[in-house]
């Protein structure tokens, strides 16, 4: 506060407070002296204004009122006094008590005026009055005060509006930074509040999914359940959650995970509903994609014991004991589990040539150079791998029990080849001990001219020439896949 | 050993894969009965519009080609209502609304003495109600 010292004045000590003491302009003869006594007798502080410029400093310090003899309103500085006194804050009204010379009709127009500039003013006549003055002073002092009630509280609300905008911008903030959506309801349901999100998910104009249009954007096969959901959830005060086809604006429905709930006042009465939707979509195509490969997976398992149960059948039904049986099945059994293990090593797609042949003799060798193989890189689809594999393996066993590799001298040539769309395969034993044509027709010899032939879509020939053994197959390119 | 009889009705046996194909064939053998076989279901209808004594449909459900084992279950049971059908799969939760009236199911891998039994039975059946 400028000035305040030069003004502090022997009547009022250090520390006077401005809001609460009354400006005296009274610069002629006595009339100050007399009016400041009579308010300090009555606990009124005071503070003399000897110059209009003075009392302008005054106000604009919020003077709690001011006293002033009708003269001195003529005086220098009244430009002054009138621009401060429009200047003044929304808040601020500074109340003047004029004391007036004689009553309107000794006036002249010119003071009139003056009075006039100020829209506050109450008027006293000379002389002096003291309980007129008194009292007027002590009703502008008091509503000088409720002023500064006002004042306190408009400033208390301008606060609290910046921390209510302040709230609410973090909030905007905080619920458009995360990737969620995020909406708000209120307590009947009705939808008010969507995050940028939201609208970014769905390309919807802004409020058009307001109330309850928010079931629209849902898949037409979710809404009924949802909106069945959601009532529930309004009537009972529990947490809403489901899993529902959303609208993407791209126009595909994408899976969301929907979930709210309700904030309840201290009697428990629902103020508002908050709810959020997160896209699942990754994670449910991932699960149904789990479950069609489990599905699958199944479905490899079943057939491969349906492949069993066959050799079993066989195997059974030709045996002539139990122990040979056993080990036929098992050998069979364990051909089965060496033919898959490479499948699944080529993703169960397709197998390359010369290694299903590889593989298959594997457990057949010596050691010796029995075997002479010979033909190109062709692939063969998963079930013709397998048929070439059960065949080979029938016939290696065969070979080993009867045919050329039951003695020291005999020999297997394996070959395969493709010419003119057409793939060809043989097997020619040599060197081993006379064949006849075996009477009965084992499992193997079946098993190569009706099951192989019909997995290549080809023809096979199996005949006991008095050399050896001789197998051809021959198949059509489109049966290898 | 099985002494076939000439009224005993031969049975269509329909399965793609081969193997499988072959054991069904002789498992239906085995008991006494003339066995027609086919890897696909258009090429079951070939046969069974060329040959009068089929008497029972043995298929699989999952094939190739136009038609799986259920609608090629449907379509002799419409134009030969009198033969007998036994349907396998693999596949589970065939629901019984999707069979033909009658038709009967297995899984796979089935029981052979299963299928010989309810076989037999059929055939039983058919004497008996011829002779009434």
């Amino acid at each position: 506060m400028t000035g305040l010292a030069a003004l502090a004045d022997t009547t009022t000590g250090p520390g006077t407070d401005i809001l609460s003491a009354v400006a005296v302009v009274a610069p002629r003869g006595r009339d100050d002296a007399v009016a400041r006594q009579l308010l300090a007798k009555d606990g009124i502080a005071t503070v003399s204004a000897p110059t209009l410029t003075t009392l302008s400093d005054l106000i604009a310090q919020h003077v709690g009122a001011v006293l002033i003899t009708e003269e001195a309103l003529n005086s220098a500085g009244a430009q002054e006094l009138a621009h401060v006194l429009t200047s003044q804050a929304a808040w601020s009204d500074v109340p003047f008590i004029v004391l007036a010379n004689g009553t309107s009709r000794d006036r002249s127009e010119r003071a009139t005026q003056k009075i006039d500039t100020l829209s506050n003013a109450v008027l006293l006549s000379r002389p002096l009055h003291a309980e007129e003055l008194i009292r007027a002073v002590r009703s502008a002092l008091a509503a000088r005060v409720r002023q500064h009630e006002a004042r306190k509280q408009l400033e208390e609300l301008q606060w609290r509006e910046r921390q209510l905008f302040e709230s609410e911008a973090k909030f905007q903030a905080i619920a458009n930074s995360v990737d969620q959506m995020i909406w708000s309801t209120l307590p009947d349901g009705y939808h008010d509040y969507y995050n940028n999100r939201w609208y970014e998910f769905t390309g919807v104009p802004q409020g058009s999914t307001d109330g309850e249009s928010w079931n629209g954007v849902f898949h037409p096969d979710d809404q009924a359940r949802a909106w069945d959901l959601w009532s529930h959830s309004l009537t009972t005060g529990e947490i809403y959650e489901i899993e529902y086809r959303l609208r993407h604006h791209s126009g595909d429905y994408r899976w969301v995970l929907g979930r709210a709930q309700p904030v309840l006042d201290r009697s428990g009465t629902i103020l508002r509903w908050y709810g959020s939707c997160t896209d699942i979509h990754e994670i449910k195509v991932a699960q149904e994609q789990r479950q069609l490969m489990l599905g699958e997976m199944n479905h490899r398992v079943k057939n491969t014991l349906a492949m069993v149960n066959v050799m079993v059948s066989q195997t059974l039904r030709l045996a002539d004991n139990l122990p040979d049986a056993q080990s036929a099945l098992q050998s069979r059994i364990a051909m089965m589990a060496q033919a898959h293990d490479r499948l699944i090593a080529a993703s169960w797609a397709e197998a390359q040539m010369p290694a299903v042949v590889d593989a298959a003799l594997a457990p057949h060798r010596t050691g010796e150079s029995r075997f002479i193989i010979d033909g190109p890189e062709v692939e063969v689809g998963s079930k013709q791998a397998l048929a070439v594999t059960m065949a080979l393996h029938e016939l290696s066993t065969n070979a080993a029990k009867y045919g050329a590799l039951s003695n020291n001298a005999g020999k297997v040539l394996i070959r395969w080849g493709v010419a003119d769309d057409t793939f060809t395969f043989t097997w020619e034993e040599t060197g081993g001990p006379p064949v006849d044509a075996p009477t009965r027709r084992g499992f193997g010899s079946r098993m190569i001219e009706q099951a192989l032939a019909s997995y290549f879509h080809g023809n096979v020939e199996l005949s006991f020439k008095p050399k050896g053994l001789c197998f051809t197959l021959n198949a059509p390119m489109s049966g290898l896949l | 050993m099985h002494a076939k009889d000439t009224k005993r009705p031969a049975v269509l046996i329909v399965e793609d894969e081969p193997l499988l194909r072959m054991d069904a064939v002789d498992m239906i053998q085995d008991a006494g009965f003339k066995t027609y076989d086919a890897p696909s279901a258009d090429a079951a209808i070939e046969i069974i519009g060329s040959h009068d004594d089929i008497g029972i449909l043995f298929t699989d459900i999952d094939m190739p080609g136009s038609m799986d084992g259920l609608k090629l279950a449907e379509y002799v049971r419409a134009g030969w209502p009198s033969v007998k059908i036994l349907i396998a799969s693999g596949v589970i939760g065939v629901g019984d609304e999707e069979m033909p009236e009658g038709s009967k199911f297995y899984a796979k891998p089935y029981a052979t003495s299963l299928i010989i039994d309810d076989l037999r039975t059929l055939i039983a059946q058919d004497e008996t109600n011829s002779r009434l």
